[in-house]
């Protein structure tokens, strides 16, 4: 473990898919708390680079340290790790054949119980051999998981003013409130870092703003981060710091003052110029 | 009308109802749990056939299924039948009945085109569903077993029902290796008297009988499916 408040650090990451390098070698600190919006032309590299972050995409080369372990590293069990890297997608993913509330309460209860049903194994074997000190405290059942799990996921769901879908299935949702059940399904797993990729590009202009306004309320709860967006105004507003990607590079990066207002690379100036 | 006494005659007074009943049965059984194996080897082998392939297992696996498939798609169902009953059950020196010889030809050679309904239902489901599972920390065949594969059902039922069409008019070659289906059954009524129009004709009717309800029971099913989707 590394003395640092980084809650990821990657270092020299690239990623190619057969011969052409998408990501050309980036490093990026992020610390807790942070918001990170990243920015840039499209096919540079945005969501390449943002699914590399919890090895959606497994990278070609470099490291990714989230909280200190290299995920990048294909020895380590990635899915422990992707528990606590939500991640939000453009076209929402919601499953289609779960209804609102088992779309959210499927991985945190699946995994759960999972977890107790290997320590009860693990316990049964501890008992058999005669090791009583290596045995686990349990201290849940699989139908208090259930529970928690419920009334967690009904929490969320009257938070983003959604309780009444609980029983409802995708297919009968507007884009805005797939999107904002996607957001509470990840919040579900209680992630210390949040990865949107365009999470607004999808949806009909009238719902932007629901959308907006509920990653905004993530963001002041002190969630870090990691926005793909198109969105300038919302970077601006809600992303302590600004990545302009471009060619599979981070050309610059800022406080959006600097990035925005006051763009040193040729690359962002002519990007912003098209865009604002 | 003589032809039709005849066979009137062979059939209910003379008890022939009786071995095509049972011919019937054993159509069935073969074209059922053929079906069923076919069901669970194919949906094996698409699995083996849509995980990612790095490491070695996978890909040796993936060569098995693909000599497998190869072979039982390449060549005719009767050619199976005959190694199977004459070629393999002697040189392996043991004896099957012949009906359960039929089942398991039956079912592997299904598994094979079951197989390729299977991976195209699986791939039919936009990958973002399995990304969603993956992301939130879901291993790969739980994502799939819940996610996936559920949804894939509603496109695989309809063409898994065709197959099992398919299988329960090719039970007419088991004869092939003496087993009394419904064809033979009905043969054995034409043969007493050398006398198959009618007999051969009530076959056929039979067969379609048969295929028609299936198509029927596929039908339902569908309209029950899409309905489920739409379901508040
Ligand atoms: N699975 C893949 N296989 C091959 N090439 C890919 C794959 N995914 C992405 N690419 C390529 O990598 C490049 C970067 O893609 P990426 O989706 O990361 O861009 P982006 O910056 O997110 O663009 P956009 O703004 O359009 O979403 C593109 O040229 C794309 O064609
Ligand atoms: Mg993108």
């Amino acid at each position: 473990m590394k003395e640092s408040s980084n809650i990821i650090e990657v270092k020299g990451l690239t990623k190619s898919f057969g011969e052409t390098e998408v990501l050309k070698g980036i490093d990026l600190d992020i610390s807790e708390g942070e918001k990170i919006a990243i920015i840039g032309p499209s096919g540079c590299g945005k969501s390449t680079f943002l699914r590399c972050l919890n090895c959606m995409e497994d990278p070609t080369s470099g490291s990714i340290y989230f909280d200190g372990v290299d995920i990048a590293d294909v020895r380590v069990d990635i899915n422990v790790h992707r528990e606590h890297i939500g991640m939000v997608f453009q076209q929402f993913n919601l499953f289609n054949n779960k209804n609102v509330l088992q779309n959210i309460m499927l991985a945190p209860v699946h995994l759960q119980t999972k977890r107790l049903r290997r320590a009860k194994i693990h316990n049964f074997f501890c008992k058999l051999f005669r090791k009583k000190e290596k045995m686990i405290p349990i201290e849940t059942t699989a139908e208090r998981i259930e529970e928690n799990a419920r009334a967690r996921a009904m929490e969320l769901l009257n938070r983003i003013g959604l309780a009444d879908k609980a029983d409802v299935y995708p297919s009968t949702l507007s884009g805005g409130q797939k999107q904002r059940i996607a957001i509470a399904r990840a919040l579900a797993m209680n992630p210390k870092v949040m990865l949107f990729d365009e999470p607004t590009s999808a949806l009909d202009p009238e719902m932007v703003g629901e959308v907006l306004d509920l990653i905004r309320e993530v963001a002041n709860d002190g969630m870090t981060m990691v926005i793909v967006t198109h969105e300038m105004g919302f970077a601006r507003e809600v992303a302590d710091r600004i990545l302009f990607m471009s060619d599979g590079v981070i050309a610059e990066q800022g406080t959006p003052e600097q990035v925005f207002d006051h763009p040193q690379n040729p690359r962002t100036q002519q990007f912003l110029k098209c865009v604002l | 009308m003589k032809a039709f006494d005849v066979f009137y005659q062979q059939f209910i007074t003379k008890g022939g109802y009786k071995t095509v009943l049972l011919g019937l049965l054993t159509t069935l059984q073969i074209a059922i749990i053929g079906l069923l194996i076919g069901i669970v080897l194919g949906t094996l082998i698409a699995v083996v056939k849509v995980i990612p392939k790095y490491k070695k297992l996978p890909k040796a696996l993936n060569a098995i299924c693909n000599v497998y498939v190869g072979f039982f798609r390449g060549t005719p169902m009767v050619v199976q039948l005959l190694i199977g009953y004459f070629v393999l059950m002697p040189a392996l020196g043991i004896s099957l009945d012949a009906v359960v010889v039929a089942t398991i030809v039956f079912g592997l050679n299904s598994g094979a085109y079951v197989s390729e309904i299977m991976r195209a239902g699986i791939q039919s489901v936009d990958v973002g569903q399995l990304e969603a599972g993956r992301a939130l920390g879901l291993p790969f065949s739980t994502a799939m077993l819940k996610i996936v594969i559920p949804q894939s059902i509603k496109n695989i039922l309809p063409t898994l029902g065709n197959e099992f069409i398919v299988l329960v008019k090719d039970t007419s070659i088991v004869s092939f290796i003496a087993v009394t289906d419904l064809t033979k059954a009905f043969r054995q009524i034409g043969d007493a008297n050398y006398e198959y129009i009618v007999p051969y004709l009530f076959l056929a009717l039979v067969y379609l009988v048969i295929v028609m309800l299936i198509t029927y029971l596929i039908k339902l099913m569908e309209r029950r499916l899409k309905r489920s989707e739409r379901k508040q």
